[in-house]
Parts: structure tokens; sequence; C-alpha cells
């Protein structure tokens, strides 16, 4: 087994067995939790032949749901990439009375069951809601429609961009744009040629996060749309539909797309943590 | 250019930084600003930058005031402790920033700005470097890269705060040197903010020793070290021995003998005699009792590597630090636990604080 | 020369409340200013809305709706469910993040790359796959049939699913913690003759708790509300493994807007108590094993 960093501290660490011990019971339980999960997705979706799997994927309910779900997540990622860069701006450079309670606020929806997330929309906006009536008579519908999955799924992945960049921007601190200033820099010079190259890694990393989640969403999304298929139906609801159907093959053809995306999502985030990890995380530069 | 400083006063909170303050900065020198942490002197730096804004009071500059011209209006060179370089950009695009993002038409043409961003590296010994990222670069040379970038933009004013403190004992004093020529060469007013006496003393035309927000003593390096306005620059600029003794009918005494000392003795009642070790004056002990108007104290320990020997003594239960050459220590024959005399050539003496 | 420290201002002092400490950086009122309207907007508005909704409802028959004897088991089944998840993710995220940091070996890399597929993978895909391991024709549920016992549709498969869901959580905040741990004070704990148990539980333990319990607080307040990965592997059969997220769509369906209403705000609001709660313990660990 290669050295571990402890290895040169014979004082400490455990004992091989103990370590082996350890390490099994790890990927025993990572191997039951995680790996298994992701075969079984892959096995089922692959069943009955990869004609049976094709077809699932080119059936025109799932191709309105692949596309209306790249819509959402173009809609809502960036509306939450420029919420997420003034948001940072505005608290990591700056001092101001009531951040802390300002930065408890953007984390809130990360405290709210995703069905309450559709919940409050529903609300406002649904037949039944403060503005549904209102809205019905001028001809406008949001819930049960495009609309209230953007709006669903914007409150959901609200705080992703955020709370990646707020901490890398403090640690930052504001010499750089101090510095850039007294050479005589505007204040959009400034943000361009000098604070947006210094976060663009950490941007990149929270839009990954906030991608995956909005294309992903599912209980949310579940309550605002009411499950018009070719219409109002995401990736992730079109699995559930096809499932409860008990038509497994689409069912799982449909969710391999989505882990397709996952392990995408993993392996660009692993990348760049790799990479740049000095320029992601809030850590020692 | 010249700088007025009137009555400038800055709070953080509860916390004083600056409790009005006035100086002069005349055109061309080198001006340090010395003092402990939280004395106020880095915030006197950023709001002559324009980079912190004063509560109240006034900064000019050449008669004319300040106060709406925007930090980056101003054609300030500010070189930051830790340098503040883009680190997305190469040397040469730091140092070219300046010029780059002035207004379409005040920018010099890209050629104009190539030529004179060579002429700076050159200057600062880094053409070499030009296309180095910051992060390949030594301590000393980020420092010079800072430097070349605050100047580029021709500044009247340069500022620098804590430039040689994130950089080791040997790199500080080449760099010191270095930037003494410079300044000679240049003549641009310079204010550098430093906690290093020695810094202050030897790179400076003439020194600010600040503490709790206040100017305490204005004046040439060779000024504030012989003559302290008080006990606290006395303490700040090097070594000192300070031993318990009492002012008596104006006369400063120590274990009854009276002391020689510099200026004004002030008011009867306990007070402290300041003396540095350089300024202790030992002789040979007489076989019997002590001269008149001298002490006796016993050698306890002895350090003589290098041109000076530093001695510990115990001088009736005080503890006393002397420095003399190594061919005065052979003279006086002294080892650890032999006798000497000891006297005062320059000592200080302020009442004791209660 | 004594600069004299003058007394008497030129103009008179700014002190005493302000809003935004004073700066050069530009941009601050756009920035802000879209800030709080989009957090109003998007989050806050919504949100205190279904709280006045709930409010209309009026104060007996917000009780009569929450402390229905359905309502209540699904809250038991809700945070049960997620505390036990959340323990045993205390203990096994603990173990996979101990391994992950201090042992080399083949794979590592994978493995700690494989601990975020919980946040990426969409919740209805974890929901199925899991459904379709531990259903009792299942290849885990078929071994659990055999030794005579259900996993799936029962609330044992709800804490399988908030385990998968809150695993990252606990790995990901322990994580930073054991890296930062100094290798010195094991070996002044070593020196002093303790056992690597005792260095664990005396030395160790102590300094990973805050985070521990940060880690647990998270995976808890997620697994509270997390739908999409149970729903499919609870079955939900009422008072037996129905959850409160499951109940407020249930009632949607039936246009009982109130009965959501109601029990959507009685969740939040105990949610919020819970962590309230969990800061209270947390800031009282770390003032006591303050490093």
């Amino acid at each position: 087994m290669p050295a571990d960093p402890h290895s040169r501290r014979p004082a400490v660490g455990e004992g091989p067995l103990t370590r082996l011990a350890l390490i099994g019971l790890a990927i025993l339980f990572l191997a039951a939790f995680l790996a298994l999960p992701l075969v079984a997705v892959f096995s089922q979706a692959l069943a009955k032949g990869v004609g049976a799997f094709l077809k699932s994927l080119t059936d025109p309910d799932a191709l309105s749901a692949i596309r209306l779900t790249l819509t959402v997540a173009a809609i809502a990622v960036p509306l939450n990439l420029v919420f997420g860069v003034a948001a940072s701006w505005a608290i990591a450079k700056f001092n101001f009375r009531g951040k802390s309670l300002l930065l408890a606020l953007i984390d809130l929806p990360f405290s709210v069951s995703p069905v309450i997330s559709g919940l409050v929309y529903v609300l406002l906006f649904g037949l039944h809601g403060s503005f549904g009536p209102w809205l019905r008579d001028h001809g406008v519908q949001i819930i049960f429609a495009v609309p209230g999955v953007v709006m669903a799924t914007v409150f959901v992945t609200f705080p992703f961009v955020a709370r990646e960049l707020i901490p890398l921007m403090q640690e930052q601190g504001v010499e750089d744009e101090e510095a850039a200033i007294v050479l005589g820099a505007s204040g959009w010079q400034t943000f361009r040629l000098v604070t947006l190259p210094n976060i663009r890694w950490g941007l990149l990393y929270g839009v990954l996060l906030c991608n995956a989640r909005a294309m992903g969403e599912f209980g949310a999304v579940s309550v605002v749309s009411g499950h018009i298929r070719g219409k109002t139906n995401t990736m992730p609801l079109h699995v559930e539909i096809l499932y409860n159907e008990y038509n497994f093959v689409a069912a799982f053809a449909v969710a391999s797309l989505l882990a397709l995306l996952a392990l995408v999502t993993l392996a660009a985030k692993a990348a760049l943590e790799w990479r740049f990890a000095d320029q992601i995380a809030a850590a020692k530069r | 250019m010249a700088i007025e400083i009137r009555n400038v006063e800055k709070t953080f909170g509860a916390f004083t930084a600056l409790g009005g303050v006035s100086l002069d900065v005349r055109s061309g020198e080198l001006l340090a600003l010395l003092g402990p942490s939280g004395s106020g002197k880095t915030t006197l730096l950023r709001i002559i930058a324009g980079l912190d804004h004063a509560d109240a009071g006034e900064v000019s500059f050449d008669g004319q005031d300040t106060r709406d011209r925007a930090a980056r209006d101003r054609k300030v060179g500010f070189v930051f402790q830790h340098y503040a370089l883009f680190r997305h950009m190469t040397v040469f695009d730091n140092v070219a920033f300046g010029l780059r993002v002035k207004k379409k038409a005040e920018r010099p043409a890209e050629m104009d700005i190539r030529r004179r961003v060579d002429q700076l590296l050159t200057m600062v010994q880094l053409s070499h470097l030009a296309t180095r990222y910051p992060s390949q670069l030594s301590g000393g040379q980020r420092q010079r890269v800072a430097l070349a970038r605050a100047l580029a933009i021709e500044p009247k004013v340069l500022l620098l705060d804590e430039p040689f403190g994130a950089l080791d004992a040997k790199v500080r004093k080449d760099l010191r040197k270095w930037l003494r020529h410079l300044h000679d060469d240049m003549h641009i007013t310079s204010i550098f903010v430093t906690h290093d006496q020695e810094e202050a003393l030897e790179l400076a035309d003439r020194v600010v020793v600040m503490n709790h927000g206040q100017i305490i003593q204005v004046g040439t390096p060779a000024e504030v070290y012989d003559h302290p306005a008080d006990s606290f620059v006395f303490d700040f600029l090097g070594g000192v021995n300070r031993l318990n003794g009492v002012i008596e009918a104006g006369v400063a005494r120590l274990d009854g003998k009276a002391v020689r000392v510099d200026g004004a003795v002030g008011a009867d009642g306990p007070a402290v005699i300041y003396v540095r070790p350089h300024q202790v004056e030992l002789g040979v002990a007489p076989a019997e009792g002590v001269p008149e108007g001298k002490w006796s104290a016993r050698v306890s320990s002895l350090h003589a590597a290098g041109p000076v020997a530093r001695l510990e003594l115990d001088l009736a239960g005080r503890a006393l630090e002397a420095q003399l050459s190594r061919d005065r220590l052979s003279d006086l024959a002294l080892e650890v636990g032999s006798w000497c005399t000891v006297d005062f050539r320059h000592a200080r003496v302020f009442p004791a604080k209660s | 020369m004594t600069a004299a420290a003058s007394t008497t201002a030129t103009k008179p002092a700014r002190r005493g409340w302000a809003f935004l400490a004073p700066t050069i950086l530009p941009g601050f009122g756009t920035a802000f200013g879209f800030t709080l309207a989009y957090l109003c907007l998007i989050v806050l508005i919504p949100l205190g809305h279904m709280a006045l909704r709930a409010a209309d409802v009026g104060w007996d028959r917000f009780w009569a709706i929450t402390l229905a004897p359905r309502v209540l088991h699904a809250f038991y089944i809700s945070f049960g469910c997620a505390l036990a998840a959340a323990l045993i993710n205390a203990v096994f995220g603990l173990v996979v993040a101990w391994v992950l940091v201090r042992y080399r070996f083949p794979g590592r890399r994978l493995i700690d790359a494989m601990v975020d597929l919980p946040f990426a993978l969409p919740t209805s895909v974890a929901g199925i796959a899991l459904t379709a391991i531990y259903a009792p024709n299942g290849w885990i549920g078929a071994l659990a049939k055999a030794a005579g016992f259900k996993i799936a549709f029962t609330p044992l498969g709800i804490v399988i699913a908030l385990v998968f869901v809150g695993m990252p959580f606990i790995v990901r905040t322990v994580e930073p913690v054991l890296q930062d741990l100094d290798a010195e004070v094991e070996e002044a704990a070593a020196s002093l003759g303790a056992t690597r148990w005792q260095t664990f539980t005396k030395v160790l333990l102590p300094a990973i708790l805050p985070a521990l319990i940060t880690g647990v607080a998270l995976a808890f307040a997620r697994g509270v509300g997390e739908y999409g990965s149970v729903i499919f592997i609870a079955g939900n059969i009422p008072a037996v493994s129905e959850i409160v997220p499951l109940l407020i769509v249930a009632r949607l369906e039936q246009y009982d807007y109130a009965g959501a209403t109601v029990i959507a705000t009685a969740m939040m609001g105990v949610s919020f108590l819970m962590l309230l709660g969990i800061n209270f313990l947390q800031r009282w660990t770390r003032s006591r094993h303050a490093r």
C-alpha cells in the first residue's frame, strides 16, 4: 500500500489490520449506497437491450422532457449566476449592518423542503392562489405551466453560485480591487479585469453545481408542473411517470441520461478541484 | 509634491485610529511613518491615498484639498503590503495595467505603453521576467514588480505600506539600499510605513514616530534617535536600559548617587532613567570601595561574537545591558563573575508612570 | 519638533450609526439592491405569503389539522427517519472521511469524487434506483426477504434513502477538519502513553465533534424535507411509511390548500426550532473544545 501522510510518523497511525478493516468498511458502505444504485440504473435501462433503450429515449414525450429540462436550466442558471455575483460582491467586498442576516437568508432555500418550495408558488399563482383569479382573467398561466417550473427551479437552486463565491471573494479580500482603482481603473474595469479573472473557476464550479440541481430537481417542480406530458414534464418528472406506469425500461433509460449528467458533473467538478483547488476553495493560496 | 495634513481624525467603531493628526510632507523627501501596530500609521497612509476617508480634517496636495478627488484620480502610486499583484496577469501586464485602463483620449498607444513598461522593468531589473506570472517570482521580485506598477502611472507621490514586511532579512537589506538609490534618482515624494525602527532610521530623510493615533515626534533619524521626545520614542527606537530611580530637588539619583542626564529632569518623585547599552561606560574595579559618582556591578553573562561585545550586568539587583568594543573588553579583562565600575555617558530621565 | 495634536476638528466627525462602512469600491448600491430585491421576490415574499395564508386558517383549525393522527405520524416518520439516517451517517461518514484523509490506497481519488454523487444525482433517479435494489425482488431486497424482513415500503427503506442523500454532508464537513488536525497533537498523546483508541476518543474526537455535529445537522435538515428519493422506496402507506412532504403533496392534489399550507408551515416551524437547538449544541461544543 503506498505511503500515507502519517506513515513517516510511526508514533501515530493504526496498525495494518485496523487500517485494512476501516478501508474495507468504507468501501463496502460506499459500494452499497453509491455504486449499487448507479449500476442498477444502467443495468435496468439496458435490461431489454440497446434497441428498447434508444426507443425510450427518442419517444416524443421523452424528447420534449429533455427539451424542457434544458430550457429551464438555461433560464434558471444564468439568473442565479447574476444574483450570485451581485450578492457576493456586496457581501464579500463591503462591510454593512445585517450582513450575517443576509447570509442566513440566502441559505434559506437549502433548509426548505423542495415540496414547500413548489407550494409557495402554488399559493401565490395557482388557481386558488392569491393572484390566481387575476392571472386567469388576464390569460396568464404560471402554475401547471413552464413559468412555474422555472420559478420553482430558481428557488431551489438560488444559493448555489453565491455560496461558492462568497467565501472565495471574502478570502481574496479587497487589496486587488484597491490596487486597480489606485492605478486609475473604473469600477467596471476593476470588476472585469481584476475581480472576474480571480473568481472565474469558483464561478464555473458554482454554475456546475447549480446546473446539476436545476436539471435534476424533482420535488419542487413536481408540485408546480401538473405533469402534463409533452408540455410541463421535465426529465426527472418523466422518470416518475414512466416508473408509475410500470414502464421500467423507459424510466431507467431516461434516468440513465440523468445519471450520466451527474457523472459528467462529478468528473468536471473533480477536474476543477484538482486543477484549480486554490482558486475554488477559500483555502490557503 | 508637498502634502499637508491638517487635524485628520479617523475612528473605527470605538477604536480611535487617528486622533487629530497634522503633518507637513516636503516635496521630494522620503518620509517614514514609524510606530507599533495599531498606532494609526497605515490608516494615515490609506487616507493620503484616498483608500480610506477621514472622519474630519483635510489632506491637501500642493495646497489643493483632496477631499473630492477619488482615489483613481489622485495619481498616487501605492505599493500594498502584500503587493496585490494581479495573479492572472504576467509581470508585463501588471505593470501596463495603469496605462491600459486610462480613458481612450489619455491612453498612450500600445507601442508607447510597451516602451514605457520595458523602461520600468529595466529600472527594477526585471526585464528578463516580463512574461512570468507573480506566483513564479520570489518575494523581492514581486515587491519590485509592485513598485514598477505603481510608478507606471507617473505618480506625484509614492506610498508604500510596510514595503519590506513580508521579506526575509537578507533580501530586506538589499532592497532597502536599492530603494534609497531609486529615490535619490527620481526625487518623488515618498512615504513608507514601517514598524521596524532600524528600517526607518536607515532609509528615511525624516521619521514620523506615531503611537495611539497621535504623532509623537517628527525629525531626522539622528534627531529622533539622539533626542527622543519622550520615553515611548526612547523605548521604541532600539534597545534601552530602564532603571528605577528618583528625582530629588531637580537631580536624578540612582541608589543615592546623582546621574548626569541630558535635557529636562522634571518634577520630584519616582523616575525612570533611560540609557542605551552603548552609552554604558565600564571601568576596572579598584581594589577597595567604589569611586566617587560611579556604580559597581558584576558581570552575569557575556556574549563576545562579532565586533561588539554584549554584557549582562547585575547592578545592585537590576539587570543592565552594556555594549562595548572587543578591544575595550580585552583591556578591561572582564569575565563572568568579575566586578567593574559603571557610569553613564548619556542618559535621560522621565517621571515614572503611575 | 513635535506635532501638536489639535483637538479642534475642521468639520464635525461623522460618527455613530452608519449602514455601510466607508469604502472606495464602487457598485455596492447596485449589487446590494439587486441582491435584496431578488431575494425578496424569489424567497422571502413567497415564504412569508405562505405563513400568512397559514395564519388565515385560524388557530383552532391550525391545531386540528396538525394534530390529526395521520399528520402526527407523518411528522414522527419524517423526523425520526431523518434523525436515524443522520446518526448512521455520523458513524459511517466519519469512517469514510477518515479513510479518505488518512490512507492512500488505489482508487482513493475515484471514491473521493464519488462521495458527491448524492448531490449530483437527481432525487427521482436515486429513488427508483434504490427501490430497484431494496424491493423484495431487488438484489438486496431479495436477500432481506430470504432472511425474513422487508426493507422497501417500510420506514427502514426511508432511512436507507436518507442515508444516501445525507452521506456527503457528513463526509464533506468532517474532511477539512481532519485534514487540518495537527499530527503533533497525536504524537504528543502517544508520547504521553495514550493508546491509539484513547488518542482517538480523548484527543481527536473532541476536535472533530463540532464539524460532525454540523454535518449531522445539515444531513438531518435535508432528510426531513427530502421527497424525491423517498417516495418510491417508502411505499407511502398512511400511518406506516408516509412522510410529511408527501402528505403536503397529497393535500394539494385534493385541492385542500389550507391543509397543505398548515402542514408545510408547521413543518418549517419544527425544522427551524430543531436547527436552532442544534445551533446551540454546536456553540456549546465549540466553546468547550475551542481550538
